[in-house]
């Protein structure tokens, strides 16, 4: 089966940008909806300041909106990025356009959907506090912006796929570009949705005790930056793959390898992502609670996520063995 | 569409899957090695989802714990351990059976 240049160009664009964009949207989308069902309940229970609760539900929205407008800009991108050559268009140049829309779809899932918990909390906690309004609001956006930032490194790796245009067909390059974008992508997932739910604890525990400011929000971005832990590791994995790796040989082997430290490195984040998250998000809550015992709290949940990291250490190791050793 | 015109396009198809690999060269123990390097990745990051979830569910109850019997510590403490041990069990398994396929199966 031979396919010709404009073929591989056609399918390399329309797959890439309805990957970015399909996949892209679903996380916003349910964050936002996530906000707008807690902010009707508050606004339910207390009318009388709802223009407050309508703003922060607003400001939340729009922050947890951003990282669809990033898979809008990759995707358009995609479309519309003229080929350097186009006689010379093969599987490489598909295979870049479609890596970069896994990566963008898959990358901004986890941190659309977990930017949801802060700004639902935000709203459950501006009824339940209105007095500590603009500090719970003002918690929220720290939250959501560190939560973003696994979108950000899988629109720094998209962009640079999209941007390297090779000729030809070669079944291992196919596998570097499309594996760097899963690898990068798919570990973006758990490491969004974990820094979103910390961020959801630590807003919803200073609604509630909302002289524990500092306390609380040391012990969240602490519990974020280990949940970004695992994106961080596919971000790793894809540099390797598109710049540092030594020699690769080509066909189906080189293939294999690299798109099995891809599938290892990218899929196994989701779970420490995740785990770590659901940790970080009892720790600060228990932390406004307890501010005395933030020590105790801060040693206790950071034993429990590094031990919830373990595997995503594992695949990591198994994703650089293929990589390197066998 | 009858169900013997399906079968020749499907028959059709896998003959000319068949050609094109035959047409790239690609050797049958070659396909093998490749299956059992995608498998190696395929294991240990699958393998790696639930006891990720599971751990991070066991220290997340623990802290909660913690934070409302904070006299407790030490021996919620050694309960979230243990607990994340035996969870941690499953990546373990997964984490042997890809590097058996690295370098046992696929060598």
């Amino acid at each position: 089966m031979e396919l010709d240049a404009q073929t591989w160009e056609f399918l390399g664009r329309y797959l890439g940008a309805g990957f970015a964009l399909g996949l892209g949207g679903i996380g916003a989308a349910m964050g936002m909806g996530r906000a707008a069902a807690q902010a009707s309940e508050a606004i339910m229970r207390q009318p009388k300041i709802k223009g407050e609760m309508l703003r922060t539900m607003l400001i939340g929205q729009a922050v947890g909106g951003s990282p669809s407008i990033f898979a809008l800009v990759v995707g358009l991108y995609i479309l519309f990025i003229p080929a350097s050559n186009p006689a010379e268009v093969g599987g490489n140049f598909f295979a870049a356009l479609f890596g970069a829309g896994i990566c963008i779809g898959f990358g901004c899932f986890g941190s659309g959907l977990g930017c949801g918990w802060p700004a639902g909390e935000a709203c459950d906690g501006v009824a339940r506090n209105p007095k500590h309004g603009t500090q719970t609001t003002q918690a929220m956006i720290i939250g959501q912006a560190v939560a973003q930032s696994p979108a950000i490194f899988a629109l720094v790796v998209s962009l640079i796929l999209v941007m390297r245009q090779m000729p030809g067909t070669d079944l291992h390059i196919m596998g570097i570009f499309i594996g760097s974008g899963i690898a990068m992508g798919v570990s973006a997932i758990g490491s969004g949705i974990g820094s979103g739910q910390t961020a959801g604890g630590a807003v919803g525990g200073l609604a509630k005790w909302p002289k524990t400011y500092g306390t609380t929000l040391r012990s969240m971005l602490i519990g974020q930056a280990v949940c970004d832990t695992p994106a961080i590791f596919g971000m790793l994995v894809a540099f390797i793959m598109m710049f540092a790796l030594p020699e690769l040989e080509g066909g189906i082997l080189g293939f294999a390898k690299v798109f099995g430290a891809a599938i290892a490195v990218g899929f196994g984040g989701i779970g420490p992502g995740i785990g770590s998250g659901m940790t970080a998000e009892q720790g600060c809550a228990a932390t406004s609670a307890r501010p005395d015992k933030d020590g105790l709290l801060l040693r206790t949940m950071l034993i429990g996520q590094a031990v919830s990291q373990s595997t995503a250490i594992y695949a990591l190791i198994i994703a650089l063995a293929l990589l390197y050793v066998v | 569409m009858d169900p013997t015109t399906l079968l020749s396009i499907l028959d059709v198809t896998l003959a000319q899957t068949s050609d094109a690999v035959a047409a790239t060269g690609i050797s049958g123990k070659d396909l093998m090695k490749a299956g059992a390097l995608i498998g190696a990745g395929i294991c240990m990051g699958f393998g790696a989802i639930g006891p990720g979830i599971g751990e991070g569910f066991a220290a997340g109850k623990a802290c909660e714990a913690i934070g409302r019997s904070p006299q407790d510590a030490g021996l919620l403490t050694r309960t979230m351990l243990i607990g994340q041990a035996v969870s941690e069990s499953t990546g373990i398994y997964a984490l042997v059976v890809a590097l058996l396929m690295l370098f046992v199966v696929g060598a």
